[in-house]
């Protein structure tokens, strides 16, 4: 071993002389870990342009009868935000996270199809533009909400350009998240090390797999409907023409990709949660098979539930959907009680990732209990389209993404950057976001069932105190904002001054495969792989005394030290 | 433990208050719902009720089980946990009781969504509604104008334009809609009747209600259809039947003089 150097970090030296070449480097590598810095970034980019547009929405919303935006740019907005949160935002952070991870807990050297990776990105980045770019364009962007109904979308209702550089632009950033989705398919099923079975692998991997599946089913479905719209609006086809049944055509095929959609942002977030409780409550995970066989029940049945985003239409099987949406809270709660039985007698830790990963369970959780309100046709006809659907998507969906995507950085960070960000600034961090969080759209599932309707930008016939719910959503989505500049601080602090780490697993406690290469991973991720003999391979690596699942029945040990760590120094050691 | 005592009997606490005070009709015992002015609404707000209880029992041992474990099992020495993997007892029983929790929501969810789905043949009054960018119109086709093909129509104008389009309908007699859209979806949505169907081009919907109270409320258009979607208001008044037959004769009379000028 001591023939080999000290490993080379990501970049090899002679191309890091001058700045322009690092972007450069960047934007040709085909580096999975590169392009998932690359797909974490540009996310993120659009994440805040997001936010930007919802803090605007919530200035309008402070009173009921406000002009700070006109109907028209209000419409702009929440379209625009819906959109970049949903596909250009969650979805390519799945990936971004996907393409850091993947490779290193299978232990391959990269992604199978690594230059269709790149091109991916390219993509999905310039799809997104399009998107943004549509502001520009006369008659302003796509105003006729994300999930675009017919025929309001037609030439006729949307003339502007500007709608069909919505659809373009989604059909553009679509491919390459389909190929994105065969990319990490064929990755996990071809190229395992040697002894990672299918039933070793971290769920982070199982869930990632499970979400390229859908995104298979799901988001071709998607392409083809919007390039359908297209031809309708361009070349005159008559597809979702009112006439030919054309409105309730397109709600079922948006729909199909609709529902597994929000599956496909929430699985992989999941997935982060499940990777983080058992390093922080130095336990190993509750159920690990149970878990992989909640997770397939509930990518299986979110393919059979799309029309209950449909129940006021009056065409659809009322009671099969209903009762479909009312299963999947069969899977969904055995994953609660595994998560929770992971953390039940351990010694839990609330490091940064831990605080976001439990906030992520307690958010996610009035998620559920309202969506199981509506999965009931008779209440969701009295709050559909209200801004109890908005709260209660919002913490289902922003609340995962979020607090899971953030537990995900801290957790990850030393393993992309090679430091630790600062465990105080993330602690104030969480609790900022928390209580914005809550604040924002807690009081809205109120102001919905009052009567205020989505997707208006003002509510002049309702009683006051919606308007106070709404004062106090705005104040809330301030504080929310702040958390994220915290962030921004805390990346500029943990740059400038952060720790570097030198350990392969600074957790002391981790273990998937990601854990047993140095911090960032070589090039190629591995000088050497451990032996693969259970889902906890990196754990075995560095502490091969301790005895866990049923042979430490009765044994009295002790919590590892990170200096009691068999190879945790890596090459060095 | 204390601790114990003093949560369980917190939650005890709340519960009878919940339980108590159920018989009660106030905002607070609605969960925020406004006060149901059809018989349908009033089975919705039960059910609605019934899945909340239901809902935050489950939500109150989940978050208690996190808590818990984040207040009491936090790191306290260097002894190592029960390295605890599986356990079948525990993760049988917490997959089969979701089971029967679905179950029973299941069955009533079925059995409100048949009676308020429920259309009866022979409805006293027949509502047309006509959903356009951005108003309503009203139309009602059993009553006829005396010298034209036409029958009592109310049309209106958006919100700051100029009136509202005005609904009129009678208590205690079964009122159908029929919704009809002239351009794009829309829906038809009265906080009130806890209820919202959506007005779909060349997709005709129906419903039927009985109001229980008489009073003026406001009606939305709760499915985006473009610039003014939140201005699409209407107003709804709810009368007696004697009210209600009196409205339309004089109606009657005044758009027949208005259309024979």
């Amino acid at each position: 071993m001591s023939t080999i150097e000290h490993p080379v970090i990501g970049i090899p030296q002679s191309r890091t002389e001058r700045k322009g070449s690092i972007l450069a480097y960047w934007l040709s590598s085909t580096d999975h870990k590169i392009i998932g810095h690359l797909y974490l970034i540009t996310s993120f980019f659009f994440f805040l342009c997001a936010g930007v547009m919802a803090l605007l929405m919530r200035v309008q919303l402070l009173g009921p009868d406000q002009h700070f935006v006109s109907d028209q740019q209000y419409n702009e907005l929440f379209t625009m935000h819906g959109t970049l949160m949903l596909l250009l935002f969650a979805t390519p952070l799945f990936v971004g996270f996907a393409n850091e991870l993947i490779p290193l807990q299978i232990g391959a050297p990269d992604v199978a199809f690594p230059r269709l990776n790149l091109l991916s990105y390219y993509l999905f980045t310039f799809g997104g533009l399009i998107l943004l770019a549509s502001f520009l364009s006369p008659g302003g962007s796509a105003s006729f909400g994300w999930y675009a109904y017919s025929p309001l979308t037609s030439a006729i209702y949307s003339p502007g350009i500007g709608a069909d550089m919505w659809i373009m632009g989604l059909v553009l950033s679509g491919f390459g998240t389909i190929l994105g989705g065969v990319n990490f398919v064929t990755t996990i099923f071809c190229m395992r090390a040697p002894g990672m079975t299918m039933f070793r692998m971290p769920i982070f991997t199982w869930n990632a797999l499970l979400t390229s599946m859908l995104i298979l089913m799901a988001f071709p479905v998607l392409a083809a409907a919007l390039l359908v719209l297209e031809i309708d609006r361009r070349l005159g086809a008559h597809v979702f023409d009112a006439a030919s049944g054309g409105a309730i055509l397109w709600q079922n095929l948006f729909w199909f990709f609709g529902h597994p959609e929000v599956y496909i942002l929430a699985l992989p977030f999941f997935g982060i949660a499940t990777e983080i409780f058992p390093v922080f409550s130095h336990k190993p995970l509750f159920g690990y098979k149970t878990l992989i066989a909640a997770t397939i029940s509930i990518a299986g049945l979110s393919m059979t539930v799309w029309a209950h985003h449909m129940f006021t239409t009056g065409a659809v099987l009322l009671p099969f959907f209903s009762f479909m949406t009312f299963l999947i809270a069969v899977p969904t709660g055995v994953k609660f009680f595994n998560w929770v039985g992971t953390m039940w007698k351990g010694q839990l830790t609330f490091e940064p990732p831990m605080l976001f990963a439990v906030g992520f369970l307690v958010v996610f959780l009035f998620g559920g209990i309202t969506g199981i309100i509506l999965a009931s046709p008779p209440l969701d006809f009295a709050v559909s389209d209200s801004y109890f659907v908005v709260a209660h998507f919002h913490y289902v969906l922003a609340g995962t993404v979020l607090f899971a995507m953030f537990a995900g950085f801290f957790f990850w960070w030393p393993k992309m950057t090679g430091k630790m960000l600062n465990s105080r600034l993330g602690k104030v961090q969480f609790w900022l976001m928390f209580i914005g969080f809550n604040m924002t759209f807690l009081v809205q599932h109120w102001a919905g069932v009052e009567g205020q309707v989505r997707r208006t930008a003002n509510y002049p016939d309702l009683p006051g105190n919606v308007t106070t719910l709404n004062i106090i959503s705005s104040v809330g989505s301030w504080i929310l904002a702040l958390s994220i500049l915290v962030f921004f601080w805390n990346m500029y602090v943990t740059w400038r001054y952060g720790e570097t780490v030198t350990e392969e697993d600074p957790w002391g406690f981790c273990s998937s495969l990601e854990w047993a290469t140095s911090c960032p991973p070589p090039r190629h991720n591995f000088y050497r792989i451990p032996r693969i003999r259970s889902e906890r391979p990196a754990f075995e690596a560095h502490y091969p005394d301790i005895k866990w699942g049923r042979e430490s029945q009765g044994l009295e040990q002790e919590i590892p030290t990170l200096e009691s760590a068999v190879g945790n120094r890596g090459l060095e050691a | 433990m204390r601790v114990a005592r003093t949560l369980g009997m917190t939650v005890a606490l709340v519960l009878s208050v919940l339980v108590l005070t159920g018989c009660a009709n106030d905002t607070f015992t609605r969960l925020g719902f406004p006060n149901p002015i059809t018989e349908q609404g009033k089975t919705v707000v039960t059910l609605w009720q019934g899945s909340w209880i239901a809902g935050l029992l489950v939500g109150a041992l989940i978050w208690g089980l996190i808590l818990w474990a984040v207040i009491f099992h936090r790191k306290r020495g260097n002894r190592l946990p029960p390295q605890t993997r599986y356990n079948m007892p525990i993760e049988i029983t917490f997959t089969t009781v979701p089971f029967i929790l679905i179950a029973i929501l299941f069955y009533y969810t079925a059995k409100d969504e048949n009676y308020i789905d429920n259309i009866s043949p022979h409805p006293q009054v027949i509502v047309d509604v006509l959903g356009f960018q951005w108003s309503w119109q009203f139309n009602y086709p059993q009553y006829h104008l005396l010298n034209s093909k036409g029958s009592v129509t109310n049309v209106g104008d958006m919100w700051g334009e100029g009136p509202l389009p005005v609904l009129e309908i009678p208590t205690n007699e079964t009122v159908e809609f029929n919704l009809s859209s002239a351009d794009v979806v829309h829906a038809f949505w009265v906080p009130e009747f806890l209820f919202k169907r959506d007005v779909i081009p060349d997709h005709p919907n129906h419903f039927q209600i009985t109001a229980t109270q008489t009073g003026t409320f406001i009606g939305h258009c709760s499915e985006l259809c473009g610039l003014y979607h939140s201005r699409m208001l209407f107003t709804v008044k709810v009368v007696t039947p004697q009210q209600f037959q009196a409205y339309m004769a004089a109606e009657q009379a005044e758009q027949s003089s208005g259309s024979t000028q």
